[in-house]
């Protein structure tokens, strides 16, 4: 009782401060949840898009993976995997780079691959491509149906549009038909760079592996690894910084204290009821500080270049991290207040 | 049987280096229902004893027993009940805490000791109404008078009815129309099964006391003493450190050798005072103990020890 009621006490008599701390923890806790929402948006692009060929796996060159190898297969070879027993449908896929020229200069994903049976990405709106100069493109190249695209690779009729492409750190996706993809990343060379397979092949062809989904995604998470690696240690950073803000204000408030803690500790209050009156001073700000960081990610959200993706899983962690930040941020200042004699009480104001 | 006895108490220090001893082998009893004050000088002790006598701070040597319970090696549980129960501060400067309301202040210590929210509110109202501070238990120390403040640090010093109460300094701070409640608090205070200690060095509290302790010698207290003629044997001892000092002393032949004490053992010699020199004014120009020993030197040493009024005359003669 006497620990809630001190703690309360302090926290309304040093609101102003108080406030500024919350706020600035708030910030700092928010800058981390939508960055920890960028990493959740890499992270789930590679699976993402290869799931979104609904493929069972893929027969790629050994050792090779079917978007990020440059080694290459004939493409006739599609025709025998067709008839191996176990494969129920064989799409051969052309993966490439390509730079969109036309207004916002910026990298894509280039990708060959015909939707004209019916498998494969969903589209979203409009039609598959049919010839080499139609393309359908995600989201993010600032193009729509109808629109032409100037790019590195060569000028396209946008015909459709597909979800759930991005990757390589979100970049759009552009996706041609096979023949077209061959004609600007392989210079028209009969070749593929894998194979999307439903079924499971009970052989394979000589120089290839199978690849199951799982495996393609996690080849095509290497290439961000640094990037999201460098975003989990920024995250710890901001945390850090919060810790240190909190742990500031809570350590400053423990210096001004240093008179009152003495006189508790004269008049009988325990070394427990003092350090637990600054830890729940601390935890009150961290944990508010953590609540006010949910709308304020949204906000940051909505200034990121790249998408951040937001869940709840994303504010339970930080919840969790405020309650930690919390914690170490009173350290300091318990271990000050725990130092402070008894005697001191006797000393004019 | 006395509330508080204090025997052969010895507190020592460091103070810059020098082993400063406020207390040396002091006796003090107090009974039951005493309103007692220290009267001292800042720097004598006045608050360093109240800390031993509140079990604050652990003395040198010595014993400390408050009804019959040694307190100067109390810990853990014993030393935060006896906190707690026995004993109840009224600190100067009022130091109330300050996020606190006045009733707050004074339903700390009990909510500390475990005891229930609406109980110690109940007792806390009660404790602010006998302090005639009833209209103001809401009110934060900042929105208070100095004297409304003490009154509060009053009322929580006795919320756990402690069988010791000690004050040091309460009418520091506070002007004259603010000490009369205080004062009258103070005296209500003292009553069979509580003994009061008041540490000051106020003057205008002598009235109320049922005993005065002087911690530091008056600085006519030597008045009327006629010169004395001490003889000395080589490195024989005249006054020591922390000692009262009531007179100014010359040498006569022979020389004397000022010494302080260090606080790790040893000692700085200051001074040799040699014949017609003189030394030990200032302890009874301003009722301060005695910063420093002084004793023979090698050979025999004779010194004559004046009041301060005799010296004086003795400096404004020529003499």
């Amino acid at each position: 009782m006497a620990m809630w009621l001190l703690s309360r006490r302090e926290l309304q008599f040093r609101s102003r401060r108080a406030l500024v701390a919350v706020l600035v923890s708030a910030l700092v806790f928010g800058i981390a949840v939508a960055a920890e929402g960028i990493k959740r948006t890499l992270s789930n692009e590679p699976s993402a898009f290869v799931d979104s060929f609904h493929a069972d796996g893929w027969v790629v060159p050994r050792d090779g993976s079917p978007f990020t190898t440059i080694s290459v297969l004939p493409a006739s070879m599609g025709a025998a995997l067709a008839d191996t027993p176990g494969v129920t449908s064989v799409h051969p896929v052309v993966n490439g780079r390509a730079t969109i020229v036309s207004g916002t200069r910026q990298n894509a994903n280039l990708i060959g691959y015909d939707l004209a049976d019916g498998k494969g990405p969903a589209l979203t709106g409009g039609r598959a491509p049919k010839s080499a100069h139609e393309i359908a493109v995600s989201s993010g190249t600032g193009a729509g149906i109808g629109d032409k695209l100037v790019t590195t690779a060569g000028t396209f009729e946008v015909v459709g549009t597909v979800d759930g492409m991005r990757f390589n750190a979100s970049a759009p996706t552009i996706l041609m038909t096979f023949a077209g993809a061959q004609r600007a990343v392989l210079g028209g060379q009969p070749y593929a760079m894998g194979f999307a397979v439903n079924g499971r092949p009970e052989s394979l062809p000589q120089g290839t592996q199978f690849s199951s989904n799982e495996a393609a995604a996690a080849d095509l998470g290497l290439t961000i690894k640094s990037a999201t690696s460098t975003i989990d240690f920024i995250t710890l950073l901001t945390w850090l910084v919060a810790a240190g803000v909190i742990g500031a204000i809570v350590y400053l408030a423990a210096l001004e204290q240093n008179r009152n803690f003495a006189i508790l500790r004269a008049t009988g209050s325990t070394g427990k009821l003092i350090v637990g009156s600054l830890l729940v001073q601390s935890l009150a700000i961290a944990v508010s500080a953590a609540v006010l960081s949910v709308p304020l990610a949204f906000v940051i959200r909505l200034g990121m270049p790249m998408p951040s993706t937001l869940t709840a899983d994303s504010f339970f962690r930080i919840l969790a991290v405020g309650l930690v930040v919390g914690c170490l941020a009173s350290i300091a200042a318990v271990r000050r207040a725990l130092r402070v004699s008894p005697a001191e009480a006797f000393g004019g104001a | 049987m006395a509330v508080v006895s204090i025997r052969d108490l010895v507190v020592e220090y460091s103070s810059g280096g020098y082993a400063a001893r406020p207390f040396d082998h002091f006796d003090l009893e107090l009974e039951s229902g005493e309103l007692v004050v220290l009267l001292g000088a800042s720097g004598c002790g006045k608050s360093t004893l109240l800390s031993i006598l509140g079990s604050l701070l652990a003395p040198t040597a010595g014993s400390v027993q408050i009804d019959g319970q040694e307190i100067t090696h109390l810990g853990g549980k014993d030393l935060i009940e006896y906190r707690r129960h026995t004993v109840g501060f009224v600190f100067q400067g009022f130091n109330l805490i300050p996020s606190l309301s006045a009733r707050e202040n004074v339903e700390m210590p009990m909510l500390a000791a475990g005891e229930a929210k609406q109980a110690a509110r109940a007792r806390a109202e009660e404790l602010l109404a006998l302090v005639d501070l009833t209209n103001r238990s809401h009110h934060k120390p900042g929105a208070m008078s100095g004297g409304q403040q003490q009154r509060v640090a009053i009322a929580r010093a006795i919320a756990m009815s402690p069988k010791l109460v000690l004050a040091d300094e309460p009418t520091a701070s506070l002007d004259y129309v603010q000490v009369d409640g205080v004062l009258r608090h103070l005296r209500d205070l003292a009553a069979p099964g509580r003994t009061v200690v008041i540490a000051t060095h106020d003057e205008r509290l002598l009235p109320l006391a049922d005993r005065v302790v002087e911690l530091t010698p008056k600085a006519d207290r030597a008045a009327g003493r006629q010169p004395e003629r001490i003889e000395l044997a080589a490195g024989q001892e005249l006054f020591r450190q922390g000692d009262a000092g009531e007179l100014v002393y010359e040498v006569e032949s022979g020389a004397i050798v000022i010494a302080r004490e260090l606080a790790g053992g040893g000692e700085e010699i200051l001074q040799i005072v040699e014949p017609g020199g003189y030394f030990g004014e200032l302890a009874p120009m301003f009722g301060l103990q005695r910063a420093a020993s002084a004793r023979g030197g090698d050979v025999p040493t004779v010194v004559t020890g004046y009041t301060l009024r005799d010296f004086r005359g003795r400096q404004s003669t020529g003499l």
